[in-house]
């Protein structure tokens, strides 16, 4: 009886650091979904067109936001400020945060949240444009985040940031309003640049 | 009920009783903390700092004290127009928290005016009601 006990706890133990293994253990990202046939063409902070072509050859974060927003958005921003920190001088690497409320948030309303941000606009751009091609392309970004999220209107009210990678396949998504989630984005991002 | 388990059961009620009163009463001087975690900290942050340009910083703001006669109204029905907070000016605006009682922007504001660093005089609920009155 004992020595059969003892048995289950080494089978679970065992268990236990084979899960551990195969977390750490790669050192590539999954593909999560591609946004590669995705047309779209915004306006960003500074009235510069942004197509698929901009983030040609870079790796890409991107979120949904409005400058007005009262609940999670200063979060993600403050969270986002962090990736952007550690990614500033690396040519490789872009941000895209797109507005979801156009009406208000024209270039001019942009700009002057970027300027408060303090952030150089070819490298964190935000953009507006037609409200439903920015729903179009947030739900093509989402897609496999939709599957999780259950509250209605969820999907550009998750709070979600997307990792994107050269070859616009979708490689990550993170809880932008969470630390511990972004810390993870900003290894993810080191291991893409690495792959 | 014999006398031994009154003996056991009676200090153990007795216990019970002042450690809920005990978490009670710290929950109650802990309103205002409640109040800015739900009403403030997305936008002003955990620990007062605010967003960058963004949204100013309650912690340490020089606002606190120059304006001080008209925070209740600021709470109550927000801010549009750019304001200098510690030299720097903001642009965003503030929504208004229309639905927060007197007694609620008191505590919040008396949780804001001595937390991060601050040391500002409380407001009484006498002062925050004087101030609402007076908004314009
Ligand atoms: C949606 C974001 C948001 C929320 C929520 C919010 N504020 Fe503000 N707050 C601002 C912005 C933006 C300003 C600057 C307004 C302006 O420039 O007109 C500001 C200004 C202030 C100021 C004056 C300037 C300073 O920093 O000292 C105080 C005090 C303040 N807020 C306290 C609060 C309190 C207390 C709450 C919760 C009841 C709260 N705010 C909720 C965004 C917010």
């Amino acid at each position: 009886m004992k020595a059969k006990h003892f048995l289950y706890l080494i089978a679970i133990g065992l268990f236990v650091v084979s899960c551990e293994n195969s977390k750490t253990g790669s050192n590539k990202l999954p593909v999560l979904g591609t946004v590669e046939e995705a047309q779209y063409q915004f306006v960003n902070q500074d009235s510069a067109e942004v197509s698929p072509k901009t983030f040609e050859n870079k790796i890409y974060v991107t979120d949904f936001f409005f400058t007005t927003c009262p609940t999670i958005c200063p979060t993600m921003k403050q969270q986002m400020l962090r990736v952007y920190e550690e990614f500033e001088n690396n040519e490789n690497v872009m941000l895209l945060s797109h507005t979801i409320d156009p009406q208000h948030d024209t270039v001019g309303v942009l700009r002057t949240y970027a300027e408060g941000l303090g952030i150089a606009s070819d490298k964190w751009m935000m953009v507006t444009g037609d409200k439903k091609e920015i729903f179009d392309i947030a739900a093509k970004y989402m897609v496999s985040a939709l599957e999780d999220e259950s509250q209605p209107g969820g999907l550009v009210h998750s709070g979600a940031f997307v990792l994107i990678d050269q070859n616009k396949k979708i490689r990550g998504y993170y809880d932008g309003t969470k630390e511990m989630e972004t810390n993870e984005l900003i290894d993810d991002m080191k291991v893409l640049l690495n792959e | 009920m014999n006398k031994k388990t009154l003996t056991i059961l009676g200090p153990a009620l007795v216990g019970l009783v002042v450690v809920l009163i005990l978490l009670y009463s710290t929950r109650a001087t802990d309103q205002g903390a409640e109040l800015y975690a739900v009403h403030c900290q997305s936008c002003h942050m955990e620990n007062g700092q605010g967003l960058r340009g963004v949204i100013p910083p309650v912690a340490k703001a020089d606002y606190l004290s120059i304006h001080r006669a008209e925070l209740a109204c600021l709470i109550r029905y927000g801010a549009e127009n750019p304001m200098v907070v510690n030299g720097k000016t903001y642009q965003q605006a503030m929504p208004g928290n229309e639905q927060l009682t007197e007694t609620d922007i008191a505590n919040v504001l008396n949780y804001v005016l001595k937390s991060w660093g601050n040391e500002e005089k409380p407001l009484s609920l006498q002062e925050v009601q004087n101030q609402l009155e007076a908004c314009d």
